[in-house]
């Protein structure tokens, strides 16, 4: 994928739960977080796959942390934005504002 | 707390690429054990299975996005083995049987035997195929295996469907659950090559 694509929709929401968690994301907390602000249950394949796809684009970054008791003694694996990522969130985010802009969307089709 | 369903574990464990196993699972099992106290075992276990079920499906469908090329190459060099492994034994058998023909006590004996002989050999041959294809096609053994398989049993469904309508004949429609045993062998292959490359990821404990 080229430098100036945008993301998909997925990914998009993807790399938002991403920014909110910071340190702190890994499957567990993306999906929860997705869950939580979308009410929409994602699976943890989807997250997976689409973790994987954007970390090939460079849009993220991933790290193994340390195993713990209550994963059966299996690492978790981090992950966050790089300024490649950053760069494709806001070029995503400043098409849908543009596309956005002047409509009444709750007027128009409600 | 009890451990999470080791089949839908075990299933995930095939579809996921190795260096995605170990965090897949670690995630499921963390939320199992989270859910587990909050909502009950039998609901914890339900999430379980539905998260494996539609993991499995979105790795399978992600896997062969992307390497359709490689995956496909991969099913169509597979059907031409498997020609080969079901025209071979056959061949094989039929020179045995001729060469001592003349010892067997009656010649039914002689041809009850080679039938007898084909049906495993040919399916070894179909289980060794899936093994081939599934060695071929690092980290994506069951989405090969699982596509191969799916195309082989359209051509049965068909086949059998097309030959019962021009005969008027049920039994072939009957057949198809004999001839269901060639993807089944296929995909065990894959299961098989998949488990001993990713035995690495330890499942829950029983």
């Amino acid at each position: 994928m080229a430098d100036g694509d945008y993301l998909g929709e997925f990914e998009h929401i993807v790399m938002l739960a991403l920014l909110r968690l910071a340190e702190r994301a890994y499957g567990v907390t993306v999906r929860q977080e997705i869950e939580l602000r979308t009410g929409r249950e994602a699976s943890i394949g989807a997250v997976y796959a689409t973790l994987d796809r954007l970390e090939k684009k460079g849009y993220v970054k991933s790290r193994r942390g340390d195993p713990t008791p209550e994963r059966g003694g299996r690492a978790k694996r981090f992950f966050r934005v790089t300024a490649k990522g950053a760069a494709a969130v806001n070029r995503t985010h400043r098409a849908f504002e543009s596309m956005v802009e002047g409509l009444d969307l709750i007027r128009s089709y409600s | 707390m009890m451990p999470p369903p080791r089949f839908a574990a075990w299933m995930v464990s095939l579809f996921a690429p190795p260096e995605q196993a170990e965090s897949i699972l670690g995630d499921l099992e963390e939320e199992f054990l989270l859910l587990g106290p909050r909502s009950g075992l039998a609901s914890a276990r339900r999430w379980y299975w539905r998260q494996s079920v539609r993991t499995s499906a979105h790795l399978l469908r992600s896997g062969f996005r992307d390497a359709p090329w490689s995956t496909a190459l991969a099913v169509l060099g597979g059907f031409f083995l498997l020609r080969l492994a079901h025209w071979l034994p056959g061949q094989l058998l039929n020179a045995v049987t001729d060469r001592y023909l003349m010892y067997w006590s009656n010649h039914f004996h002689a041809y009850l035997w080679v039938l007898k002989a084909l049906i495993p050999t040919y399916l070894l041959g179909t289980f060794l195929t899936g093994c081939c294809v599934a060695l071929v096609t690092k980290k994506r053994e069951m989405i090969a295996t699982m596509a191969m398989a799916l195309v082989l049993l359209a051509m049965i469904f068909v086949g059998s469907l097309s030959a019962m309508i021009m005969t008027g004949d049920a039994n072939y429609l009957r057949s198809l659950f004999w001839a269901s045993s060639d993807p089944l062998a296929i995909v065990m292959g894959g299961m098989l090559v998949g488990r001993l490359r990713s035995k690495n990821t330890p499942l829950p404990a029983a």
